[in-house]
């Protein structure tokens, strides 16, 4: 119960910082996407159904902030949750350009994924060469952002795990 | 939470959300307009439009500096007629700078009001959008001020937009940069009229009904406000920029700059009625 009200209060501040402050800092076309960026982390520290969960609810609270049909940012960062949580169970590295690294990477991939899929709705209003440029500079912009936000997030992650649950 | 730690519930559990999620996308494209998730979505907006201009208020100089960045370029040309200004601006002591510029502008919203005598509610621009993919901003006054779906919305110096989505005490407007917006326009010199479209942070472009029309650079596009249109006959939307000139096309297309600054929008002028 402890963890469920950290990991809604870590998405609902991303969202707010994001509906707020990063909704104005916007770099040769493209801003950052915190709700992807914590998303792609908590999945990273608790799994995939933790991501999952994080996903969908921080994704649906995004798109009642959207003009594009409601579930589509949900269904993607479902997604992203679902798979970042699985694919670091087989990832040993202890690196800390790891968590720098996913977060790009999956911030780049959830964009072009939800564009597809507002194109396959026949709602997406611009080009291909357009989406792609955004994805990419969204993906490094994220990424830049990770340093910063990464053990803020781990810090409350940790601080409500129960102790006797050991993981790896 | 044991909940979620066998691999099965988990696959459970993602299907789960992604069914749901499908639901709603289906649920919110066949409802369109009137779908039942129309009110859930005015309330984050209403929620939002709150937070959005609390922190405004912090951030904006911290935006508009971090935007700055980007225009580097043209800022420098700008230096030394700012640096004229500050001058003249420093004789004028105990008088704030940000108050002259509020006047300022409110002052050229006025003009534009009255030279084209529209009535409307004055609102405050407080936020922008969450995406990378709408150009639509947050306005503070909503439908407690008579702000309808489809108000044309204006600045001091031009067309602004339209309201897609109203709350009780706030409103989105979706700008006409969007490349999902289209506006009926005409040449202010020769009558000509054509749909300007939305094309981002590139120029505005019109496509003329007539691919005769002699269209000079620099000519004053305006909202052609036809009968049972959105918009207002009149308010300036942009000046033609560029001419493409395509022979044997049925249309003629031309590239407009907008009058409006969209990265700078404060106060603007919803109109109704």
């Amino acid at each position: 119960m402890r963890r469920t009200i950290s990991w809604a209060a870590v998405v609902l501040t991303a969202l707010v910082l994001q509906s707020t402050v990063f909704a104005q800092v916007k770099l040769a076309d493209a801003k950052p996407d915190l709700v992807y960026l914590v998303t792609a982390v908590l999945a990273f520290l608790e799994g995939p159904a933790a991501g999952a969960m994080a996903g969908f609810f921080g994704g649906m609270a995004e798109d009642f902030l959207l003009d594009q049909p409601k579930g589509i940012t949900a269904l993607t960062l479902t997604l992203v949750g679902y798979t970042v949580g699985t694919i670091r169970q087989y990832v040993v590295t202890p690196s800390p350009i790891l968590p720098v690294l996913v977060v790009g990477a999956t911030t780049t991939a959830a964009v072009l994924f939800n564009q597809l899929v507002t194109f396959l709705l026949g709602q997406l209003t611009v080009g291909a060469g357009y989406v792609i440029k955004v994805a990419l500079l969204e993906g490094v912009y994220n990424a830049v952002l990770t340093p910063f936000l990464f053990p803020v997030i781990r810090r409350v992650a940790e601080s409500s795990r129960p102790t006797k649950v050991f993981r790896w | 939470m044991a909940l979620y730690s066998r691999p099965r519930n988990t696959r459970l559990l993602v299907v789960s959300l992604v069914m749901a999620s499908l639901l709603t996308i289906t649920v919110d494209y066949r409802g369109g307009e009137r779908g039942p998730l129309e009110a859930a979505g005015q309330g984050a907006l209403q929620a939002v439009a709150a937070l959005q201009s609390g922190v405004s208020k912090v951030v904006q100089p911290i935006g508009s500096f971090l935007s700055g960045i980007a225009h580097i370029g043209s800022l420098r040309s700008e230096n030394d007629a700012l640096k004229a200004q500050i001058k003249a601006l420093e004789a004028r002591a105990g008088q704030s700078i940000s108050d002259r510029r509020i006047i300022k502008e409110l002052t050229r919203l006025l003009k534009l009001t009255e030279d084209l005598q529209l009535k409307g509610v004055t609102g405050r621009v407080v936020g922008e959008s969450v995406s990378n993919f709408e150009w639509s901003v947050t306005i503070n006054k909503g439908s407690a001020d008579k702000v309808q779906q489809n108000d044309p919305v204006v600045s001091g110096d031009g067309l602004v937009g339209h309201v897609i989505e109203v709350a009780p005490h706030a409103c989105r407007a979706q700008l006409i940069i969007d490349p999902d917006s289209a506006v009926a326009g005409r040449l202010a010199s020769s009558g000509e009229t054509g749909l300007v479209v939305g094309q981002r942070s590139k120029p505005l472009t019109m496509d003329l009904v007539n691919s005769d029309a002699k269209v000079v650079i620099n000519d004053q596009v305006v909202t052609s406000g036809y009968q049972s249109g959105l918009y207002p006959p009149e308010i300036p939307i942009g000046l033609v920029s560029h001419v493409f000139s395509r022979p044997g096309s049925l249309t003629a297309t031309i590239e407009l700059t907008p009058t409006v600054d969209f990265s700078a929008l404060e106060f603007v002028l919803v109109v109704n009625g």
